[in-house]
């Protein structure tokens, strides 16, 4: 159950750093999104339901239990895989789009759709 | 957070007497905007006059003329568990905030202060409600002034807002991504005399009303009479969070959503 609530805690990360988060500053540097009310972290009803699969388990060779640690993973592949989920699914609506700056904010998807 | 007195009239009589003395004093609602600010001091009122404790600014009734009359201290979670009669706006009421802010905001307190992204004043708006004062009458058309302004005098509070019912209505919004306040709302009404759409969240000029569309759904209440409509991205609010032509599209979209939910 740790390691599940890792995994589900980690894609969270990674999912609202794709979707949702990020700072802005304005020309003079000052920040933007100094409060919740302008950055946008991701909560329980912006993630979908995770089924969690522990069935492709390589253990560990230098160490006798064969264990792993696991902080966070899902954090690392959910950035690239849904923005290129995103990037993909424009291209298949027929927009010429190769790349899209992260947070993809539903204004900036937008943005990409008028070329 | 600087010091200040409080006030807890009972009697909307007694709240503009303790206003409209010489202490520098401000109405208190349900203090959803009001107490943020005072917590990072862009206020220093000597007093506060709250307004929770006046009964006769409570209550939802419908009067001969089947016109929903909602008390100008009604909470959004009170407008949405008994604004049965005018679903859409009782809809609306439900989605603003989270439950925290919808179980203390009040609906006069919306309005007062019209935030240009606030939910409520796309349903006065469109509803072509009466917001009644302690001293007068005043129209929707003629009540939102603009960003964070009134037709509101100082000292004068909102004892009741007079919805007609309409035969068909919706409001849709589409949420700004950290705050969940509108980027952009549109509530469409649809009345026998014509169509109402009133924008919020997208101008510069706060809550306004769209012309083109309500002249083409008044001859035709479907989505496909928006065909082509489009506007001006220019003189809407440009930000962190979407242009103004984003807005100005967004507008065109959700205004069909609502055509289609009504």
């Amino acid at each position: 159950m740790i390691v599940s609530g890792q995994v589900h805690g980690g894609l969270a990360q990674g999912i609202g750093q794709a979707l949702l988060e990020g700072c802005g500053y304005d020309e003079n540097g000052q920040l933007l999104t100094g409060s919740f009310m302008d950055y946008a972290m991701p909560r329980a009803s912006d993630v979908p339901f995770y089924s969690v699969d522990h069935s492709c388990q390589t253990p560990c060779t230098h160490n006798p239990l064969g264990v792993k640690g696991c902080g966070e993973a899902g954090a690392i592949g959910s950035p690239p895989s849904v923005v290129n989920a995103v990037v993909d699914a424009l291209r298949r609506g027929g927009h010429d789009v190769t790349h899209v700056d992260m947070p993809l904010s539903p204004s900036r998807v937008w943005s990409a759709m008028q070329g | 957070m600087y010091t200040f007195d409080i006030e807890r009239p009972s009697t909307v009589g007694d709240a503009v007497k303790l206003l409209s003395d010489s202490t520098e004093s401000q109405p208190l609602g349900g203090g959803q905007t009001l107490i943020p600010t005072l917590k990072q001091r862009l206020a220093m009122p000597d007093r506060l006059v709250s307004l929770g404790g006046i009964t006769e600014i409570q209550g939802i009734s419908q009067d001969d003329g089947g016109a929903l009359c909602i008390g100008g201290g009604v909470t959004h979670a009170d407008v949405a568990a008994g604004a049965g009669a005018y679903a859409a706006l009782a809809g609306l009421a439900g989605k603003i905030g989270d439950p925290a802010v919808r179980n203390r905001g009040t609906i006069g307190g919306s309005l007062a202060n019209n935030d240009p992204s606030a939910c409520y004043p796309s349903a006065v708006l469109a509803s072509g409600a009466t917001v009644v004062t302690n001293t007068r009458e005043i129209a929707a058309d003629d009540f939102f002034d603009g960003l964070f302004t009134t037709a509101l005098e100082e000292g004068e509070i909102i004892t009741e807002v007079r919805f007609a019912v309409p035969q068909k209505a919706a409001y849709m919004k589409f949420e700004q991504p950290a705050s969940r306040f509108a980027l952009v709302g549109v509530f469409v009404a649809k009345y026998a005399d014509g169509v109402r759409v009133a924008v919020t969240g997208a101008s510069e000029g706060g809550v306004f009303r769209w012309a083109e569309a309500e002249a083409a759904l008044s001859t035709n209440f479907a989505a496909s009479a928006l065909d082509g409509l489009s506007l001006d991205g220019s003189g809407m609010i440009s930000d962190l969070h979407g242009s103004g032509d984003y807005r100005a599209h967004l507008v065109a979209v959700m205004t069909r959503r609502a055509v289609e939910a009504a």
